[in-house]
C-alpha cells in the first residue's frame, strides 16, 4: 500500500515501457507451440527486461538494475500483471534462486563468475527434491563425496523445473549420514554439462514436460563450486527458497484478476450469462480473488515493514493454490462438455489461460509443488497457531491388519 | 444385493481386473461380447439376462473401476432402444448387436431435428463412431428415436480430442438425413417415453461408472498412502491424510447406496417421470462425488500424481468427462428441487 512518490513515478515507467514492450499477440504464438519457439520467446523477453533493468531489480546496489526496495519490486511484479507479460519461466530460477543464493552465501569469486552468465541468459535449475525425499526434503540420499579437491555426486534428482535447458544447477547433496539429516547436507553448483550428469524429462499430465528428473553418475565438481561451508548446505538451502520473497504470489495473485474476463467472455460464448448458478459462482470467485490479493498485498507490506512472521507466506500460498483450483473449476462448469477437449496448449503463461482443464491440470503445480498444501497446513498449524508437532519417533507397526 | 448380482459383479470384477486398467478397447469389447454383457438388461422373452438397471449398473461400475474403454454404455443404450421398439426387423438387428456389432449413441444432450422429413443438428459426445456402422439418435424435441446408418451421404463424423484418454469421443453432424431411408424406432408418445428409458439408463449407467472408478482410485490412494514413506513413516500414518481417506470412503458408499436403492426402485417403470429425477439426482450426485475423489487423490499422490506414467491421471480426466455427460448437474439438481417444491403444499 505504498503511494509515496517515488513509487508512483515507477509505475508510470514501467507501465508505459511495457505498453510499448510486451510482444503483441504473445498468447496466441505460445499456443500449441513446441518447446523452441517457447524458449525463444523467453529468451527475446528475458533479454528485454534485462535491458531496462526490470529483471534485476531485487539484486543489490552496484549490480544491473539491482538497489531497487522491496515497494518499487512490486511495482514492477503488479505491472507486470496488469500489463499480462509473458512470465520469465525459463530464467526464474536464475534470476532468483541462484543470483539470491550467491549475493547471500557465495563468495566473490562466485558472484564474479556466474551473474555475468546469469544476466547474459544462461538457465538454472534447481536439484533439490528426490524420489523419496519430497516433502521430506531432509531425507534427500544424492551423494557428494569429497576426494581432494573435488566432490564425487552419485544419486538422483527429481521435479527439476526446466532442467533439460539448465546449464547450472544448484545442487543439495549429502557429504555426511553419520548425524541429524539436515547437518549432512552441502550446497553445490553444478555444470550441467559435466560428464556423468543426465537428464529425463517427465511427461505430465498436461502435456508438458516443464519438469525433469537428474541422474548424477560420478559426476565431479570442483571444491571452490561449494556455496557456504560443508554440512551448511541445509542453512543455504533456506536462502534459496526465500529469494522470491513474496513477490510472486503478488504477482499471480493479480494475474488471476486480471484473467476474469476470460471467464466472462467464455460465458458469453456457452449462452449461459444469465444462468443464476454460475453467476453465484463467479461472484464468489471475484472475491475470493479479491482476498488472495489482499493477503498477497498485506505479506509483501509485512515484509517491507521487516514484520512478517513465520507462517505468513504458507497462508498467501495455501489460499492462492485453493483460489486458482476454484478458478479452474469455475470455467470448467461454464465450458461445459468442450472444456473436456483439448482447445490448445499454452506455454509460458499462468494458470488461467481460458483452456480450463488445462488450467485445471497446472493448478496442481501449486498444490503440490514448492511444498505442498499439506506441508503449509503443518506450518500453519505448528509454527503459527502453535499447535504441537506429531511425535518424532513413530512405532512403525510392520503387516496390516 | 442378490445371490445373481453377486456373481455378476464377483465375475465382471474378475474378468476385468485381469485385464488391467484402460485395457485395449477391441480386446476388452470382443471380450464383454463372448461373455453375454450386452444381454444383461435384455428382457427374458428376448434371450436376454433380464437383470435390468440393477445389472446394467454393476456391470457399468465394474468398468468404470477398470477405466475401460470399451463403448458399451453407448452400445447398451441402441440394444435397449431395439428390444422396446416393435419394428418388424427387430430380432435380426438384435442377433447382429448381441454378437458384437457395434450401434452406438451419444453420451451427450442432442442436436437433432426433424425438418420435414429429415432430419438436421449435431450430436456430440458419440463413443467410439469410427467402429460402428450405425448410431442410435433421437431428437431434441423428443418426437423421434432412429437408427442410421454412418455410412451414408450427409452424415460428417469428426474426432474430438478429449482430455480423457480412456475413452474415445466423436461429434456426428447429420446434413438432411432423409428418413425415409432410416430405421425408425418410435414416434410421438412413444418416442417421448422411449428416450426418458434412454436417458434414465444413461444416467445410471454414468452414475454407476463414477461409483466403480472412486473406488478404484481411492483404493490405489490408499495403498500409495501406505507404502510412501515420508519423515520416516508410512504417510498414512498422518491423522490428517487418514481422515481425507475416510470421508471419501463415506461418499462413495453413500453414492454406491443411492445407486443401488434408485435402480431398484425405478427397474420395473424405467421410462416414468420419477425414475428420470432419481436417475438425475444419482448422476449428478455420483459423477460429482467422483471429480471430488480424483481430484483428491491426485492431491495426495503428491508429485508422481502429475506424471503421465501414473494412471491417477486417468481416473481424475475420467471423472471431470463424466461430469459433463448425460445429464447436466445444474439441470439434474434444479429438477430435483422443483419435483419437490411442486409436491409440496
Amino acid at each position: 500500500m505504498n503511494t509515496g512518490d517515488n513509487c508512483d513515478q515507477l509505475r508510470q515507467e514501467v507501465r508505459t515501457w511495457l505498453l510499448e514492450n510486451v510482444p503483441a499477440g504473445w498468447r496466441d504464438a505460445m499456443t500449441n507451440v513446441g518447446q523452441d519457439a517457447f524458449v525463444a520467446l523467453q529468451r527475446m523477453w528475458f533479454e528485454k527486461l534485462v535491458r531496462a533493468g526490470y529483471a534485476t531489480p531485487h539484486w543489490p546496489e552496484g549490480w544491473h538494475g539491482g538497489g531497487r526496495s522491496l515497494s518499487d519490486q512490486k511495482v514492477i511484479f503488479e505491472e507486470l500483471a496488469r500489463a499480462d507479460a509473458p512470465r520469465l519461466i525459463l530464467y526464474f530460477v536464475a534470476l532468483y534462486h541462484a543470483a539470491c543464493t550467491l549475493f547471500e552465501c557465495g563468495t566473490a569469486q562466485q558472484r564474479e563468475k556466474y551473474l555475468e552468465g546469469i544476466l547474459n541468459g544462461q538457465v538454472w535449475c534447481q536439484g533439490f527434491s528426490e524420489p523419496n525425499a519430497g516433502s521430506d526434503l531432509a531425507a534427500l540420499r544424492t551423494r557428494a563425496e569429497r576426494h581432494g579437491d573435488r566432490y564425487i555426486i552419485n544419486g538422483q534428482k527429481i521435479w527439476s523445473t526446466m532442467a533439460q535447458y539448465a546449464d547450472y544447477c544448484l545442487l543439495l547433496a549429502r557429504t555426511d549420514s553419520s548425524g541429524p539429516p539436515q547437518a549432512g547436507l552441502t550446497y553445490l553448483l553444478l555444470d550441467m554439462r559435466s560428464k556423468g550428469v543426465s537428464v529425463r524429462p517427465i511427461s505430465q499430465i498436461t502435456g508438458d514436460d516443464e519438469f525433469a528428473e537428474i541422474f548424477f553418475d560420478d559426476v565431479e565438481i570442483p571444491v571452490e563450486n561449494r556455496v557456504g561451508a560443508e554440512g551448511d548446505g541445509w542453512a543455504v538451502a533456506q536462502a534459496t527458497l526465500a529469494s522470491e520473497r513474496g513477490l510472486t504470489l503478488v504477482e499471480l495473485t493479480q494475474r488471476m484478476r486480471y484473467a476474469l474476463p476470460r471467464l466472462v467472455r467464455s460465458m458469453r460464448e456457452q449462452g449461459c450469462e444469465d444462468d443464476a448458478v454460475i453467476r453465484r459462482d463467479l461472484g464468489s470467485l471475484v472475491v475470493n480473488i479479491d482476498a488472495a490479493c489482499a493477503l498477497a498485498d498485506q505479506y509483501l507490506t509485512k515484509r517491507i515493514a521487516g514484520a512478517e512472521q513465520v507462517g505468513d507466506a504458507s497462508v498467501v500460498k495455501l489460499f492462492y493454490a485453493k483460489t486458482l483450483r476454484e478458478f479452474a473449476s469455475l470455467g470448467m462448469r461454464i465450458g461445459g462438455l468442450e472444456s473436456q477437449y483439448h482447445s490448445g496448449f499454452m506455454r509460458g503463461a499462468t494458470q488461467e489461460t481460458g483452456h480450463w482443464m488445462l488450467d485445471f491440470m497446472n493448478s496442481y503445480n501449486w498444490s503440490i509443488a514448492g511444498g505442498s498444501n499439506e506441508i503449509q497446513r503443518n506450518i500453519i498449524a505448528e509454527r503459527m497457531l502453535g499447535m504441537p508437532r506429531e511425535p518424532k519417533s513413530w512405532q512403525v507397526v510392520e503387516g496390516r491388519p | 444385493m442378490s445371490v445373481e448380482l453377486n456373481e455378476l459383479q464377483e465375475s465382471a470384477r474378475k474378468v476385468i481386473g485381469g485385464a488391467g486398467l484402460a485395457a485395449n478397447e477391441s480386446a476388452t469389447w470382443s471380450q464383454l461380447v463372448e461373455l453375454g454383457w450386452l444381454l444383461v438388461s435384455v428382457p427374458e422373452a428376448l434371450s436376454g439376462l433380464s437383470m435390468g438397471l440393477p445389472g446394467a449398473c454393476i456391470l457399468h461400475s465394474e468398468l468404470g473401476r477398470g477405466l475401460s474403454a470399451a463403448p458399451y454404455l453407448a452400445a447398451t443404450l441402441a440394444v435397449d432402444a431395439v428390444c422396446q421398439s416393435g419394428f418388424s426387423d427387430r430380432e435380426h438387428w438384435l442377433d447382429r448387436m448381441i454378437a458384437g456389432e457395434l450401434v452406438t449413441a451419444s453420451l451427450a444432450e442432442s442436436g437433432v431435428q426433424t425438418s420435414g422429413k429429415h432430419l438436421c443438428g449435431d450430436v456430440q459426445g458419440v463413443q467410439s463412431a469410427d467402429s460402428a456402422r450405425h448410431m442410435l439418435v433421437w431428437t431434441a424435441g423428443n418426437e423421434l428415436v432412429a437408427l442410421i446408418a454412418l455410412n451414408q451421404p450427409g452424415i460428417d463424423i469428426v474426432v474430438k480430442n478429449t482430455w480423457d484418454q480412456t475413452r474415445r469421443l466423436f461429434s456426428v453432424r447429420l446434413n438432411d438425413i432423409d428418413l425415409g431411408e432410416q430405421v425408425i424406432l418410435a414416434e410421438g408418445a412413444s418416442a417421448e417415453s422411449l428416450i426418458r428409458r434412454l436417458l434414465v439408463q444413461r444416467d445410471f449407467a454414468l452414475a454407476a461408472d463414477a461409483v466403480g472408478g472412486a473406488a478404484s482410485i481411492l483404493a490405489m490412494t490408499v495403498d500409495h498412502l501406505q507404502t510412501r514413506i515420508q519423515f520416516k513413516r508410512p504417510l498414512a500414518m498422518f491423522q490428517s491424510l487418514k481422515h481425507r481417506c475416510a470421508d471419501m470412503k463415506a461418499s462413495i458408499d453413500a453414492a454406491e447406496a443411492l445407486l443401488f436403492d434408485a435402480a431398484r426402485k425405478v427397474r420395473h417403470e424405467p421410462d416414468s417421470p420419477d425414475a428420470r429425477i432419481k436417475a438425475m439426482g444419482t448422476k449428478s450426485f455420483a459423477t460429482t462425488m467422483f471429480a471430488r475423489v480424483a481430484e483428491a487423490c491426485l492431491q495426495l499422490h503428491g508429485g508422481i500424481g502429475m506424471a503421465v506414467e501414473h494412471p491417477c491421471h486417468l481416473f481424475l480426466k475420467r471423472a471431470l468427462l463424466n461430469e459433463h455427460l448425460g445429464s447436466a448437474t445444474n439441470v439434474c439438481t434444479q429438477e430435483t428441487a422443483r419435483v419437490l417444491m411442486a409436491g409440496t403444499r
